[in-house]
């Protein structure tokens, strides 16, 4: 059986691979192109217009040199350049009389591309494109080509500039302390905001493309002598073997680099905020940044990530062990709550100190639904305010948490359909799933929490351990590229464990994490801690300063 | 191979301390008091000790013949088919002490928490869980259990904790009053348990560094003697001897007992939880075991086409060898230590080391080369 399984599967992937070869090759409209490329410039500019089509943002102008000897085009793509830049550095020196003056004798086809390159255009980045196909793709990331009659070589001018947004607070990851700089949708901007924060030979911003159509680019950020090679070595391949339409966010490119797509559970980490990135790479990390989308991803990632928020690297330590502390802790209320509270209240009554036993009993006299289904009823319930409240407008946004709160808090109270207590306890599960730093982790815990509450109400405390364990399992056989997903937890060193749980103080972090396998282990000098100022200097200045006044008097 | 994981020495501790652990400080107690009296800390502290002559011979076994499993040796010391007989015996072996701890667990939840659901729901549903994790392989066993040992060690220590008000350590006296034999009896007990270490003779080629072993298996059985000493000084302080031995699973009746403000009360279900994981953790590893073992006598690839049909063997056993708890009881603490250590512990591993060293010392065969391939 399993091997005529592995036959069909080896016959398919002979199948699969065969079609996204010839699809390949289809698709590929580049040597179609090549074939037909002329370096005449009517003919060119037949081939350009016959494959664009008729699109009006292609901006194609024809010219000529100001001596009348080269025949030139220009071509860009209306709203991703800046015109001023090039009507005044590029069309205007070549028509202008600075080159009747100085190259009117020579400026000539056979050595005009030199000529322009190095004299008479002023624009600071010019590459030379090999042929149209790769003119034509820079030209749609908003470079400006130039077309020299009789060349085969085409002139790319980066002329880049379009409507970006600036550079605001991420509003998924508030602070109240640190920087307030979030990465936005142009790529440019994010490497920016990296370079800006670590100016060092050693950080590398690997550039890569990923989706046939879309063209993305993508950015792979880390630090050269302090990552593990073998991690960086597997990114590069897990990014370069994506072969899809489109890229249109990070999410994509996650899902297809993920080691276990199936998890419910995020197995890298995602963030808005500049600071993040930057610390990530200097741990070690690397970055993956997506052009068109303010959140880049972080590899490799584990489990505890998402009980750390950047702050807590600001603060002072103290509330960071505390915080986290509390953020575990929330973490268990968010996942199993309900589940807890069905089964004690189905199975376990015992278990409650009898006061609190008899106000809840009290409570829930006259409820219709068993715990269970009151439970699942008013998670559902609170599910779909959450997703009312983030698609609706902020102004009708208002009305649904009236809505919400009121009618079918309080409604639902009075008309007897849910005891108070279970409106506590699923308010309480909301309030924690808010209070975690990482949204995609919360995500997994909002979902989990719905099995678990049936296995609560099928088999009470039991089902809810048989839950987690299986919960426990799946974890333990996690890894994000290489890094086991529980670690520092499980498979890692006690100072990682002690780092991750506590934050320790800065001067006390001389390593950086072992789970990562780094190249550069040492973080910073180890002699930093708590310093006095001698006590004989001390003495001096204060003599010193006596002296003085006793002169003065 | 058929495990690709590794483990480090650390992980292999942490697992032989969870294997006895697990179930020793939740039926032990009872069953030592009942033959010790009073002195039944004494009985918990000497008992393990025996154990180290079972690591001893494990991890010398483990390094006369590097790279191999006690299943695997078995062959290369007695012959192919004396080898894969004990081979054999050590499946059914770690079979039936699989079996033994989800009986135990499954006798616990329907006497103390959920009696009228049937045993075969929690005895089946906790080994759908651990093949599970046997079909995930050891090194994720060992992830789980370090995530899981600290839950198991901090609840233990905080009932321990909270009980600490309610000791009574006149209990404890008199001490040495019948003489050395009734202490020295009770201590087969949780030697008896102890002796699940032998889970090392499979474990130990799948180790970083198998040098480490040793150390490894030590620094387990001391720390889960002293848990369990402890525990059983805890127990005998509070409920006397003769009342602790009378409740098979002493230690839930012992959680019971906290109760500290009105507000720290009603521990039973954190000693539910805590033994839930311990016997998930501690069934993983016999049944890990005993897949591993039956595949390698069968000569097969990979683990996957014997890890059902041995859940379903499990299963029944667990149900079927015991009628009742009253004879579960008895069979612990009258059969088990007797049959366990003299076959598995002790009887079998004595048999291996004495025909290895008669086949070198003697005939002058040379173990440890020719297992360059494996």
């Amino acid at each position: 059986m399993p091997s005529a399984f592995s036959m069909l599967r080896k016959l398919l992937k002979y199948k699969l691979a065969d079609n996204s070869s010839e699809e390949k090759q289809a698709g590929c409209r580049g040597d179609a192109i090549r074939q037909e490329d002329s370096p005449l410039l009517e003919k060119r500019l037949d081939l350009i217009r016959k494959r664009l089509g008729e699109s009006k943002d292609i901006v194609i102008r024809e010219f000529s040199s100001n001596n009348n000897q080269v025949k030139l085009a220009i071509l860009y793509v209306d709203g991703l350049v800046d015109r001023r830049l090039i009507n005044d550095h590029i069309i205007r020196p070549i028509q202008s009389d600075f080159v009747v003056k100085n190259f009117s004798h020579r400026l000539a086809e056979k050595n005009a591309l030199q000529l322009l390159k190095k004299h008479i255009t002023s624009i600071s980045e010019v590459a030379e494109a090999a042929n149209l196909t790769q003119a034509i793709r820079m030209m749609f990331s908003g470079d400006t080509a130039l077309l020299i009659n009789g060349e085969e070589k085409i002139l790319v001018y980066s002329t880049r500039a379009w409507d970006r947004r600036a550079v605001t607070e991420p509003e998924t990851e508030p602070a109240v302390r640190g920087s307030r700089e979030g990465f936005t949708e142009t790529l440019r901007t994010n490497t920016a905001l990296l370079r800006r924060r670590i100016r060092h030979e050693n950080l590398r911003l690997e550039s890569m493309k990923a989706g046939r159509r879309t063209g993305t680019d993508v950015v792979l950020a880390y630090i050269n002598d302090i990552i593990n090679p073998l991690t960086l070595e597997e990114v590069r391949r897990r990014i370069a073997a994506i072969d899809t339409d489109s890229i249109l966010e990070s999410g994509y490119i996650e899902e297809f680099i993920e080691d276990v797509p199936f998890s419910i559970f995020p197995q890298l980490e995602r963030t808005e905020r500049a600071d993040k990135a930057a610390a990530a790479i200097l741990d070690g990390r690397i970055l993956i940044m997506v052009d068109n989308t303010p959140h880049v991803l972080i590899v490799p990632t584990s489990f505890f990530q998402f009980i750390q928020a950047s702050e807590d690297y600001y603060e002072r330590p103290h509330i960071a062990v505390v915080l986290r502390l509390l953020r575990l802790f929330v973490l268990n209320i968010a996942l199993m709550l309900p589940a807890a509270y069905v089964a004690i209240i189905t199975f376990h009554q015992e278990m409650l100190p009898t006061p609190l036993l008899l106000s809840i009993a009290a409570a829930r006299e006259g409820v219709p639904f068993p715990a269970v289904a009151e439970a699942l009823l008013m998670e559902a319930i609170f599910e779909v305010l959450r997703e009312a409240g983030v698609r609706l407008p902020k102004t009708v946004g208002q009305a649904v948490s009236i809505v919400g709160g009121l009618v079918i808090g309080d409604a639902s109270i009075r008309a007897g359909l849910v005891s108070p207590s279970m409106v506590i306890v699923v308010a309480v599960t909301a309030i924690s799933t808010f209070a975690l730093p990482a949204f995609n982790a919360s995500i997994a815990l909002r979902i989990l929490r719905f099995p678990l509450i049936m296995l609560a109400g099928m088999m009470g405390l039991y089902g809810v351990i048989f839950g987690l364990v299986i919960i426990l399992i799946h974890l333990a056989g996690l890894q994000s590229f290489g890094v086991p997903y529980l670690s520092p937890l499980a498979h890692g060193s006690v100072s990682d464990m002690l780092k991750t749980f506590a934050r320790p103080f800065w001067w006390m972090t001389r390593r950086r994490a072992d789970e990562l396998g780094l190249q550069n282990m040492k973080r910073q000098a180890g002699n930093m801690g708590p310093r006095k100022t001698p006590f004989a200097k001390r003495e001096l200045t204060h003599d010193n300063t006596e002296e003085h006044d006793a002169g003065k008097r | 191979m058929l495990e690709k994981g590794r483990i480090s020495p650390r992980q292999t501790g942490q697992l032989l301390f969870i294997t006895t652990i697990a179930t020793v400080i939740f039926i032990a107690p009872s069953l030592i008091a009942s033959l010790a009296g009073h002195d039944a800390w004494l009985a918990a502290l000497l008992g393990p000790m025996f154990t180290l002559i079972t690591l001893l011979l494990i991890t010398w076994l483990g390094r006369k013949h590097p790279g191999q499993t006690i299943f695997q040796y078995s062959e290369t010391i007695l012959g192919k088919w004396l080898g894969k007989a004990v081979a054999l015996l050590y499946v059914w072996g770690f079979l039936h002490i699989g079996a033994m701890a989800v009986r135990e667990f499954g006798d616990f939840m329907t006497t103390s928490f959920m009696s009228h659901t049937p045993i075969s729901v929690f005895n089946f549903s906790m080994l759908l869980l651990c093949a599970w994790s046997v079909l995930v392989g050891l090194e994720v066993i060992a992830r789980m259990n370090e995530f899981i040992i600290i839950l198991i060690v901090s609840f233990l220590l905080l009932i321990l904790f909270f009980s600490l008000p309610n000791w009574e350590l006149d209990y404890l006296l008199p001490f040495f009053a019948r003489g050395p034999l009734p202490v020295l009896q009770a201590a087969l007990i949780p030697a008896a348990w102890h002796g699940n270490i032998i889970v090392l003779a499979v474990i130990l080629p799948f180790m970083t560094r198998p040098t480490r072993a040793f150390l490894a298996g030590t620094a387990a059985i001391f720390a889960s003697t002293t848990l369990l000493t402890i525990g059983v000084v805890g127990m005998t302080a509070i409920f006397g001897p003769e009342l602790s031995s009378s409740f098979l699973f002493p230690l839930h009746l012992f959680a019971q007992t906290i109760n500290i403000g009105q507000i720290i009360t009603r521990f039973e279900s954190v000693v539910m939880t805590t033994w839930m994981a311990g016997i998930f953790i501690k069934t993983s590893v016999f049944y890990y075991c005993a897949a591993l073992g039956l595949a390698q006598v069968l000569n097969l690839k990979e683990v996957r086409p014997v890890v059902l049909p041995l859940g379903i063997i499990l299963g029944t056993l667990s149900i079927s060898l015991f009628q009742d708890v009253t004879m579960l009881g008895n069979f612990l603490k009258e059969t088990r230590p007797y049959y366990t250590i003299s076959l598995y512990f002790l009887g079998l591993p004595l048999l291996l080391f004495a025909v290895t060293l008669i086949r070198e010392k003697i005939f002058g065969v040379c173990f440890g080369e020719q297992t360059n391939e494996a």
